[in-house]
């Protein structure tokens, strides 16, 4: 059996859209055939047809047309004063039309950090929100007591943007009909239990306490550099992006965007400590056990690490 | 007599964002048009208060397709203020990932984006419309399907040097953070090569040498005429579909173009742009074809149709302001953009006005011959990655590998102001930033979009889209192709369907939300 897809963009970047282009093995068009789905609609894939989108809109609304898996991309703008104007679509608030078809969906996904939780403006006079949490409070745009038509809540791909695969895996398990075990923000745990740091290729710098304390230095970005990589959840490091990379490898700190706080208040690029040992410590450590053991790790490493010999 | 003036309003799919375009219409003739950006996300006011070095995580996701070019713009205007000189390794790295990020947006833009208006029914006798369903009808036209496995290739170039892409931060004021070795310099060449060939090979239907000697519009009739190759290639195609649909008479505009200049040139290499000077491609703005040297002083922003708020006409974007007024209560405006001038005028940007600035023989003659148009715009695009390929390759090659020198160190500074200019894939982005007591202070952006999908400004002049618009007859007002075809040739980043309202403004549908 086939299943439908509607994909829409309240506040947003477009950049889990272009993320998902991303996909290989299987690539967007393998996942779709070997899935069957049918895309009913994608703001920026889709042929217009404007007229043939009015009527699909109506069809799904009075449920003439089953709508299986609605994805949303991007929060959803309430704005300015709650009167959803600073995203509208032919005059009306498009939060409307968003709300309308989650109440028809067998299964909604919240792609992103911004669908997840609200993101960028969750703080703003935007007056953005995600669609079934507002940062990490539960109810967010569609309330406490929303249930997709499968029983589920909105399932949360947080990530700026979500990986690919992440995507890719949660619809091939929703097409299957299989059970997503989810996290207490209602992420899926095969990806949202690994932490960032998991997979680094500077884990021996973070071992050994050799730390970056400049751009382009090499080392651990942790403890001076604002790196989130051991505090947050995702699978960047395990999977990698573009089947190439992540950020943390290159030097780039991880910034936390699969958090339900993201974008953070406090600087980027800036680890806030006390006395040089992070405020925040990797997920679950006692302080002290961890101070001792960073001072007899520092003490233990290596020289050919201290002088940054292997390239990473 | 019955008057048959209408007005419509069109919102658009594939233009990456929000946009509704009201038009008025008369017989048919499109009389008046307004460019109606339907959404707000406050970026400007979301950076204030916040440390310096925080823009580089947060401008990049403003945009999805085009967040390397976002912390390109964001990292100059940092660099400008702790004024520090960037090693020629990290120019190179820069200038390398942001042409990646242009190849995937080009043709992204044209086979995923532009083409499939080929397929609109309007189309339904042109003679070519079978062929072009067959090659761009989204996710299953053999081109459509192509493009989508080469360009996600391509963008390897920028998570083998940044880390991802989308949205990294790799860029910092000083160079870039990443060292790359010789292994990651010799992978991004493989990528590289394997994409010209596919450009070459199914895109443009001959080799890059073969496309330079195109020089003149009767070189163009020859290279057509000369292989198969080259007419069933997808420029070829294109090129046959556009003759046959006149998409030369549609969207002429303003005749203004601003380009910011494109590709600061390292200290030492063996790059020549086709204009010298700083840029491999050079800053400018022409009005009319009168060339003008570029001064970003002259830039303003007015807010007279917008939704904020109007602290007394025409502002530089260093005084500028972003406050919302609640549409609706806020008089004649009518759009969530504002209206950048430049010298008091709009203008066009994007990859035609870069070819204005760095004069090319055939752009020039297509310009005297039909001025500015869809087909040209469109042309232009398609044709860049041709100027843009080998220049990657050079830089790519002159990169030394194992040297450390990809970051100069610099200090951070409390107080100051800055700019970074730079020519994005859809043309001019400007990021204006101020620092004061080690925050940032005040943050504006004008995008290529804002340029091209200005609103009027406070002298009633049309933003460049809206004038490309008036004056066009829409043959078929079931399907008003020719309306998407104008604002695509602009490459937009804006979302949306169509609706239609009658003069009486009443909802002509069945209400379904």
């Amino acid at each position: 059996m086939s299943k439908t897809l509607y994909w829409i963009q309240g506040g947003g970047c477009g950049g889990d859209t272009w993320s998902f282009l991303n996909a290989e093995s299987p690539d967007l068009i393998e996942l779709f055939d070997m899935l069957s789905i049918e895309v009913l609609w994608h703001p920026a894939l889709s042929a217009s047809d404007p007229q043939a989108r009015e009527r699909l809109d109506r069809r799904i609304l009075q449920d003439e047309a089953p709508l299986d898996i609605l994805c949303v991309e991007g929060s959803i703008i309430q704005g300015p004063l709650g009167t959803g104007l600073a995203d509208t679509m032919m005059g009306r608030p498009k939060k409307d039309l968003i709300g309308s078809l989650a109440s028809k969906a067998a299964y909604v996904i919240a792609v992103g950090t911004c669908a997840s939780f609200g993101g960028f403006g969750a703080d703003q006079e935007t007056e953005a929100t995600g669609m079934h949490f507002h940062k990490d409070d539960f109810g967010g745009f569609l309330g406490k007591e929303y249930k997709s038509k499968s029983g589920l809540p909105v399932i949360n791909l947080p990530g700026c943007p979500c990986h690919s695969d992440v995507l890719a895996g949660t619809l091939s398990a929703l097409a299957n009909d299989m059970p997503l075990e989810l996290n207490e923000t209602h992420s899926p745990l095969d990806w949202y239990r690994i932490m960032v740091h998991q997979g680094c290729t500077r884990n021996e710098y973070h071992e050994y306490r050799v730390e970056e304390k400049q751009f382009g230095e090499k080392g651990c970005l942790f403890f001076y550099m604002g790196c989130q990589g051991p505090l947050v959840t995702g699978p960047c490091n395990k999977i990698l992006w573009n089947r190439r990379s992540s950020k943390t490898r290159v030097g780039v700190p991880c910034f936390g965007c699969t958090r339900a706080d993201f974008p953070q208040k406090y600087p980027f690029f800036k680890t806030r400590n006390i006395e040089g040992i992070p405020i925040e410590l990797p997920a679950g450590v006692s302080r002290a056990h961890y101070m001792a053991y960073k001072g007899m790790a520092a003490a233990a490493a290596p020289k050919r690490l201290i002088r940054r010999k292997s390239g990473i | 007599m019955m008057s048959s003036k209408k007005i419509q309003v069109l919102p658009l799919n594939r233009v990456e964002g929000d946009l509704e375009i009201h038009l008025e219409i008369d017989n048919r003739m499109v009389s008046e048009a307004r460019s109606v950006g339907t959404m707000y996300r406050g970026f400007e006011n979301l950076l204030k208060g916040r440390a310096p070095l925080d823009g580089l995580v947060i401008t990049p996701r403003i945009c999805g397709i085009c967040s390397t070019a976002q912390l390109k713009a964001a990292v100059k205007a940092l660099d400008m203020i702790v004024r520090v000189r960037v090693p020629d390794n990290a120019v190179r790295v820069r200038n390398v990932t942001l042409m990646a990020e242009q190849l995937q947006n080009d043709l992204r833009h044209a086979f995923l984006l532009f083409m499939p208006d080929f397929t609109s029914p309007a189309y339904r006798r042109h003679s070519l419309f079978e062929e072009a369903v067959k090659r761009y009808r989204p996710l299953k036209g053999e081109t459509a399907v192509r493009t989508i496995r080469e360009t996600k290739k391509i963008l390897e170039i920028i998570a083998i040097l940044g880390g991802q892409w989308p949205h990294s931060s790799f860029m910092v004021p000083g160079g870039v953070v990443s060292v790359p070795g010789q292994n990651d310099i010799n992978q991004c060449r493989s990528l590289l090569s394997n994409f010209r060939r596919w450009y070459e090979h199914r895109v443009l239907g001959c080799t890059l040498e073969r496309w330079t000697d195109v020089r003149t519009l009767e070189d163009l009739d020859l290279w057509i005429d000369e292989n198969r190759e080259h007419r069933e290639s997808e420029l070829g195609f294109f090129i046959r579909f556009s003759r046959e649909a006149q998409l030369h008479l549609l969207g002429e505009g303003h005749h203004n173009f601003i380009s910011f200049g494109a590709y600061e040139m390292p200290l030492n290499t063996g790059v020549k742009g086709p204009a010298g000077g700083e840029c491999f491609s050079p800053p400018g703005f022409s009005a009319n074809r009168n060339m003008n040297p570029f001064d970003q002083e002259k830039i303003t922003e007015d807010v007279a149709f917008s939704h904020f708020k109007d602290h007394g006409g025409p502002r530089h974007p260093f005084e500028g302001s972003t406050d919302i007024e609640a549409p609706g209560l806020d008089g004649e405006a009518y759009s969530w953009g504002k209206a950048p001038r430049y010298d008091g005028y709009p203008a066009e940007t994007g990859p035609l006005a870069e070819l204005v600035m760095a004069p090319n023989p055939l752009f020039e003659g297509f310009l005297s011959k039909e001025g500015p148009n869809v087909f040209l715009r469109q042309l232009a695009r398609m044709i860049r990655p041709t100027l843009v390929l080998p220049v990657m390759d050079c830089w790519l090659k002159e990169i030394v590998a194992g040297n450390e020198n990809f970051y100069r160190k610099n200090n951070q500074q409390d107080n100051g102001r800055g700019f970074g200019l730079i020519q994005a894939h859809r043309g001019a982005l400007g990021h204006w930033v101020e620092i004061e007591n080690g925050k940032i202070a005040g943050y504006q952006i004008i995008t290529p979009t804002a340029w091209n999908a200005s609103p009027r400004d406070g002298k009633g002049i049309r933003g460049p889209w809206e004038e490309a618009l008036v004056g066009t007859l829409i043959k078929n007002p079931e399907h008003p192709v020719e309306i998407e075809h104008i604002i695509r040739s602009f490459d937009p980043c804006l979302v949306c369907c169509v609706h239609t309202i009658d003069r009486h403004g009443k909802w002509p549908t069945v209400k379904i939300f």
